[in-house]
């Protein structure tokens, strides 16, 4: 293994408007070593790959990449730095072997494509685990696979130093090892690999250092016999928060004995799917999970009145009246006190162009209008400071725009949304996709008092130890269908994951999840 | 050349209306049977088409590489190199084709790398400086010459007889179509398309999509000098107004040939059966009588189709890819 220094930042800064992502930022890398760079949202870390790819320029400090400056994207391919980014950067309009070779020329000089095709396919095929053809267009593929392209991109440039910006995010258990075993390919190539990421188990498992971010300084690097998930988390979240933790979460079987708020009869996810039924008690929490496409994204969908199911019926009890009434639309949804909160924040949550203040906001307008329809923007105020101090939001000016805030807190702004109209239901759909475990448990937290306080939450995740210690019960989704209820002792890594892949009650788990540890 | 066009019609969905629609006017025309396909209406249609088929041409790289860059200022660009050319050099006596053709191509080309630059290291939308572009020229045409006036070089004149189909208005298609056909097997090209479909993947991913626009807008600019030489050649005189006419009608043939303004997606092939097919609707027009509207009921057809083109793209051929 060598140990020459490939990556060095001293003394980095970075503001954007009022908001301090870095404030001093020392980090070395190695040739040879896969070194993770961890923190909240809205530490900074995205920020610092950034910098690192030439596509920010710090305010202040020094950065070099193997003894080099870097300015731009086009110095970074130079020297030999690629970056994954967080956002699945593929052109739908091109072909996927145009998207694998993008940028990889100057603006005229061509190369010929004959061995380039051969290499593509083989990278290509031993990342997604079976061949995909060359010459269709990018946008017919699914998302896992454009994931994918944007990893194999980065791997055909055959990098000196490779960044992974929470790439893996998006990507399944048997997807993760195959990525992992391809980081330890280049790690034994020499290469050097950064990865940001808020997976700590992840981290635990590959990274041999750790440098930790937190509030945009560097706060400390930990070897690997150091990194271990009590170690980080003490580094990442600042003193006063450290006090809360699973014991408050004690679980509460009484609150699945409460009387149904909400329930569904008959339904499928698609024609061919069993039937199933579900019921959400009052004041309980109950998670959704499975693996991808399974049918669980669907189905909480159509709670929320976004989409159809195929037949069946959604009922939920009316504030008013005290009986089941049908749920079928946005505005039944709506009138019954069911709040939705997607984690496709880009596509589904922010208004990007708008405030913070807006985005927050907006859902409790028609609420709030005075005569004339005019907004009364003064009867706001109170609740948008209420809701930001309750998520513990970190935010500069209310005025400034939503993308000013970072991934997570954005999150927030959004969880907020829902918790202003006063809902009886909250559906969550994998809010805590790529946000950090200091914002985790602040939702967990206020999930919980909700539900104390007689509100029911659906909570659907992608992350297994999400539901541990939280979800009062655990709807597990297989083939397009509910495949099986856990609640108590069963609400635990191996069942839930054994249920996932549709196995029966009893059967062992084959897989090591002991390797985390 | 028309078996890589088949190919390319059969593999590109978003050819697939206007080459559809090409051949539904095509049948309609031979129908009307007005004498198309003669000699001398072949040759006439080529001289009239030309223009618009270049202008098309040169928005068309600016289109695709995206950000919104719609070139408003093509039409009097277009009009900008007529009316210097028929009164700077043809009046100052300077009527050699070389001279003539490098002054064309090169202001276009010189125009829009100004543009390029602004848009660029301004930072002001696309759509606003073309827009300043297109104001600015529509009155500087005015101030170089007041009203129509002047003549071609004499050896132009000739261009705009129209009696054969193998004039040199159709070798100034034909070099432009070559041109073209260059670029697209260069990486530039690869790139400009990059660029168009996703800005932040391309720049990344260490493309320089700052050159790879000003290249594009440069192409653009040679041939808005190509459209504005066979435009001269069509009036055989200078017109410092007409110009500015075909800036919409540019975006109009664009649109039909299926291209995206939002960049990435288009090309020559589908910007000239744009073009193609809107000449064909004037036509087909014209073979009937609608006395003094007609103009009024080709502006209808050409928005109602434009409309009607866009529908059946929605409706019929992008669900197939979703499905």
């Amino acid at each position: 293994m060598g140990s020459e220094i490939t990556v060095r930042m001293i003394d980095v800064a970075k503001a954007f408007g009022e908001t301090r992502a870095l404030k001093k930022c020392d980090f070395e890398a190695r040739a040879g070593e896969v070194h993770a760079i961890v923190g909240e949202n809205g530490s900074g870390k995205s920020t610092m790959a950034k910098i690192m790819s030439g596509v920010l320029h710090p305010d202040a400090g020094k950065v070099t990449i193997l003894g080099e400056k870097v300015a731009s994207p086009v110095d970074a391919k130079r020297v030999g730095l690629t970056t994954i980014f967080q956002e699945v950067l593929v052109a739908d309009e091109a072909s996927v072997f145009e998207n694998l070779y993008v940028g990889r020329d100057g603006v005229f000089r061509s190369q010929s494509t004959g061995d380039r095709r051969t290499e593509a396919a083989e990278i290509l095929a031993r990342l997604v685990g079976k061949s995909v053809d060359l010459d269709q267009l990018a946008g017919s593929l699914p998302l896992s696979i454009k994931q994918w392209i944007v990893i194999a991109r980065a791997i055909l440039r055959k990098p000196q130093v490779l960044i992974l910006d929470e790439s893996s995010a998006a990507l399944d258990l048997d997807s993760t090892l195959r990525l992992h075993a391809e980081i330890d390919r280049l790690r034994a190539e020499g290469a050097t690999i950064l990865i940001v990421t808020h997976r700590i188990a992840e981290l635990v498992r590959i990274a041999d250092r750790a440098t930790i971010l937190r509030d945009g300084i560097t706060v400390g690097t930990l070897g690997k016999d150091e990194i271990t998930e009590e170690n980080l988390l003490s580094m990442m979240t600042p003193a006063d928060r450290r006090a809360s933790d699973a014991t408050e979460y004690a679980s509460r079987k009484k609150a699945l004995e409460a009387p149904l708020i909400l329930t569904a009869t008959g339904l499928a996810a698609h024609r061919s799917a069993r039937l199933f039924d579900f019921d959400l008690p009052k004041g309980s929490i109950v998670g959704v999970a499975g693996l991808d496409g399974q049918g669980q994204d669907a189905f909480i969908r159509a709670l929320a009145g976004i989409i159809q199911p195929f037949g069946g019926e959604v009922k939920v009890r009316s504030v008013d009246t005290d009986k089941m009434v049908p749920l079928r639309s946005l505005d039944d949804a709506a009138n019954l006190g069911v709040s939705y909160v997607s984690g496709d924040r880009k596509r589904e949550g922010i208004f990007p162009q708008q405030s913070i203040f807006e985005n927050l906001a907006i859902g409790v307008y028609r609420k709030k209008l005075g005569p004339l329809g005019v907004i009364r923007k003064p009867t706001l105020k109170p609740m948008f400071k209420r809701e930001v101090d309750r998520l513990r939001i970190k935010i500069g000016s209310p005025s400034n725009r939503i993308t000013s805030l970072s991934g997570g807190n954005q999150q927030k702004v959004l969880i907020g949304r829902a918790f202003a109209n006063d809902p009886q239901v909250i559906l969550l759909n994998d809010p805590a996709r790529g946000v950090d475990l200091g914002t985790k448990r602040d939702l967990y937290r206020e999930l919980r008092l909700f539900a104390e306080k007689g509100g029911s939450v659906i909570y659907l995740s992608s992350e297994i130890e999400e539901f541990i210690g939280f979800a009062d019960r655990v709807d597990v989704f297989f083939g397009g269908t509910l495949f099986r209820s856990l609640t108590g002792e069963e609400i635990a890594e191996a069942p839930i994951l054994a249920a996932m892949f549709g196995k029966a009650r009893d059967a062992s788990v084959d897989f090591d999840l002991e390797r985390t540890a | 050349m028309s078996a890589t066009a088949f190919r390319q019609v059969t593999q590109d969905r978003s050819l697939y209306v206007p080459a559809g629609l090409f051949l539904v006017l095509l049948c309609a025309v031979a129908f009307r049977g007005q004498g198309l396909f003669t000699n001398n209406g072949l040759a006439g249609a080529i001289l009239v088409a030309t223009p618009l088929i270049l202008t098309a041409l040169a928005i068309t790289p600016i289109v695709m590489a995206g950000r919104g860059a719609v070139d408003l200022s093509v039409g009097p660009l277009m009009g900008f190199v007529n009316v210097t050319l028929i009164t700077w050099l043809v009046g100052n006596g300077i009527t050699h084709p070389v001279a003539i053709i490098a002054w064309a191509v090169g202001l276009g080309a010189a125009f829009q790398l100004v543009q390029a630059l602004v848009i660029i290291y301004v930072r002001v939308a696309p759509i606003i400086v073309t827009l300043s572009g297109f104001l600015v020229l529509s009155g500087v045409n005015l101030m170089v010459m007041s009203r129509p006036g002047g003549v071609a070089p004499d050896w132009m004149l000739s261009w705009g007889a129209g009696t054969s189909v193998f004039s040199p208005v159709l070798l100034l298609l034909l070099g432009a179509f070559a041109i073209w056909g260059v670029l697209r097997g260069t990486m530039f090209y690869r790139n400009l398309r990059m660029t168009g479909a996703d800005e932040r993947m391309a720049y990344t991913s260490g493309v320089q999509v700052d050159v790879v626009r000003i290249i594009a807008h440069m192409v653009g600019g040679v041939f808005a000098g190509l459209a504005a030489l066979s435009y001269t050649a069509l009036i055989s005189s200078g017109d410092p107004t007409q110009g500015s006419t075909y800036t919409l009608q540019a975006v109009t043939a664009l649109v039909l040939g299926g291209a995206s303004l939002s960049g990435g997606r288009g090309g020559a092939l589908g910007s000239t059966l744009g073009a193609i097919n809107m000449f064909l609707i004037s036509y087909l027009l014209s073979t009937f009588n609608f006395g003094t509207v007609s103009g009024f009921v080709t502006q209808m057809a050409f928005g109602l189709i434009l409309v009607g083109s866009l529908l059946v793209n929605v409706f019929v051929i992008s669900r197939r890819t979703v499905a």
